[in-house]
């Protein structure tokens, strides 16, 4: 198939997924028949008088199940479209979002909510993993410069310090405590709630259009800064424009749903391995497709055991041997 | 204030890495339309200066203009859109097609997404530098002379005056060095002013108009006109026994003194 269909299909693929994910549940209540019919009414306006068995229908879908597919979508989209970023940035294909300390910092802001409930869990998971990036970011500043390697190393020291302090807390507390983290650090999308998306929409939405409006620049960036300054950009500035939307599109998402491993590394992988790596078209499909992957993923660990699985450990699970089974067949390009 | 033909001015231009000198008191001036070579052992201070007088490295003490405009006081991309610079290695990690890679040369004319008329510009220069064969390919797999070339049209699409070159030739077989030199040539007769760093004086002496020598970061400037291949200059740059034979209106260079190198067989 050629790459602009293939890139059509990647941007309207979130419309059917979201659908079908709403049918999807372990429920006995409620067959799809009925949900799709809920859905139909809504859709024509309709508002009557409803009988308990509908109510019912209609409680599951609009407080259960639609914030979690809402909150699913945005945190893949959030977690691809800013790993693409991130990737692009370090010219790296190998780092995501939480290279630079996020998901450490963050894991640790939320034991330290559930361990001492001096502050909320959300706001604190998000500022923590705020606080790591940030100092990654200016132990790497030397005389105004940010040099790559050092930026690499900066955030593997930071995230081992938050990584420290985390066994620190789960250390100390008491075993309930402990199993709350642990289950936290696995990812949690289970719990989803209109206040969270209403929490994590707004942020997301906004620092994935900032990374939306930088897509040309991340494929001037990816060659070099010599090159870059050669052509009359600053790269400093550049990065810190792509840094500072990234890391809260990250951030947002790892303060509702917990710390989902490979999601934000394998998604921009397969949008390029399928479309190529011009960074004017892998954002925008990252966010459709990196959405899309995390609600299917979700549905999966939703349907298949009859408790849910932490979806983090499915994204691996399932991502995995499609992203082989891409790394075969397309090679990835960069063999040297 | 230079003279309305001056491309590119340097006066009393220092630079130090650290404690070291690596610059010492350069003067130079490039004419427009001309073809500058810049000559001299390794670690004599040619990147260096080719990278203080692009921009890149802030210039310590002296002063630089661009078509008489303080090298200071120009914001990046204005700068970018009178002088483009080829550094010495680029190995992008991402598989970009040769057609992106041209278009980034655009950005100092573009506010955030390039447009038709950028497209444009990039599609002019691969065809100026005899690459549209190659615009869909990928940059990664291209040959080292191909991805050079690419790299040259990245510059033309920029639309500067001047382009200041680091070893352009490097990495590139006989055939490809002479490509590349004569597409250099054409584009200095049709105006541009072009600065190189070549490692080979033959190719240089073929090819230029105004040669710069370099030695530990002290600079002499000589023209064609005044056959810097005669007399004791190329002995001294380059602490060597240089032997010179002459070709046409021009010479070639033999390393060693004598011809003791050709008999050895």
């Amino acid at each position: 198939m050629k790459r602009p269909a293939i890139r059509w299909i990647l941007y309207g693929l979130p419309v059917p997924v979201l659908v079908l994910s709403l049918l999807v549940g372990p429920s006995d209540v409620m067959s799809p028949g009925q949900a799709v019919l809920w859905m139909a009414r809504r859709l024509a306006g309709f508002s009557g008088q409803a009988d308990a068995k509908e109510a019912l229908v209609s409680a599951i879908l609009w407080n259960v199940r639609l914030p979690r597919v809402l909150l699913t979508f945005l945190v893949g989209g959030a977690l691809a479209a800013s790993g693409n970023s991130i990737q692009a940035l370090f010219r790296n294909p190998l780092v995501c979002p939480y290279l630079l300390g996020l998901s450490s910092g963050g894991a640790f802001g939320a034991a330290l909510a559930l361990t001492t409930s001096w502050i909320p869990l959300q706001p604190s998971a998000f500022l923590f993993g705020l606080l790591a990036v940030t100092s990654s970011y200016l132990l790497a500043r030397v005389r105004g410069r940010i040099a790559t390697v050092s930026l690499i190393l900066s955030g593997v020291i930071v995230s081992g310090i938050f990584t420290s302090l985390l066994t620190i807390l789960q250390f100390l507390t008491d075993p309930f405590k402990l199993q709350t983290i642990v289950h936290w650090t696995m990812g949690n999308l289970h719990n989803a709630t209109w206040e969270k998306v209403r929490s994590a929409a707004p942020l997301i939405l906004a620092s994935t259009a900032c990374l939306f409006l930088m897509r040309w620049r991340m494929n001037v960036l990816a060659l070099g800064d010599e090159e870059m300054r050669a052509v009359g950009l600053n790269p400093e500035r550049e990065k810190l424009l792509l840094i500072l939307p990234a890391t809260l599109a990250a951030s947002a998402s790892v303060a509702v749903a917990g710390v989902i491993g490979l999601a934000g590394l394998m998604v921009p992988h397969m949008v390029r391995m399928m479309i190529g790596p011009d960074n004017t078209h892998t954002l925008p499909a990252c966010f459709a497709f990196g959405g899309s992957f995390l609600l299917l993923v979700d549905n999966l660990s939703r349907t298949t055991a009859s408790f849910e699985l932490p979806v983090g450990v499915f994204t691996t699970l399932a991502g995995g041997p499609f992203f082989i089974f891409l790394l075969k067949r397309a090679g990835i390009g960069w063999e040297t | 204030m230079g003279n309305m033909n001056d491309a590119l001015r340097v006066e009393r231009l220092s630079f130090r890495y650290g404690k070291r000198l690596v610059l010492d008191d350069i003067h130079l001036v490039m004419r427009e339309g001309t073809f500058t070579v810049l000559l001299g052992k390794n670690g004599s201070g040619k990147s260096t200066l080719l990278r203080v007088m692009a921009g890149l490295a802030q210039c310590g003490s002296g002063k630089i203009e661009l078509l008489g405009k303080d090298l200071r006081s120009l914001s990046a991309s204005s700068r970018a859109r009178i002088l483009g610079f080829l550094p010495q290695q680029h190995r992008p990690v991402f598989p970009f097609s040769v057609e992106d890679v041209v278009l980034t040369g655009r950005a100092c004319h573009v506010t955030l997404i390039p447009g038709k008329k950028d497209r444009e510009k990039a599609f002019e220069a691969m065809d100026r530098v005899g690459i549209m064969h190659l615009a869909g390919r990928s940059f990664t797999e291209l040959s080292g002379g191909e991805q050079q070339m690419v790299m040259i049209a990245r510059v033309l699409a920029q639309e500067p005056r001047i382009i200041l070159l680091d070893e352009p030739t490097a990495h590139l077989d006989f055939v490809n060095q002479a490509r590349l030199l004569d597409l250099i040539r054409e584009l200095v007769d049709s105006g541009l002013t072009v600065a190189a760093v070549l490692h080979d004086p033959n190719l240089a002496f073929l090819y230029g108009d105004e040669f710069v020598f370099l030695k530990n970061g002290r600079l002499q400037s000589v023209s064609s006109s005044q056959k810097p291949w005669d007399g004791s200059l190329l002995n001294a740059v380059y602490d060597m026994d240089v032997h010179t034979v002459p070709y046409g209106k021009r010479a070639l260079v033999i390393p060693g003194g004598d011809k003791k190198s050709v008999d050895h067989s």
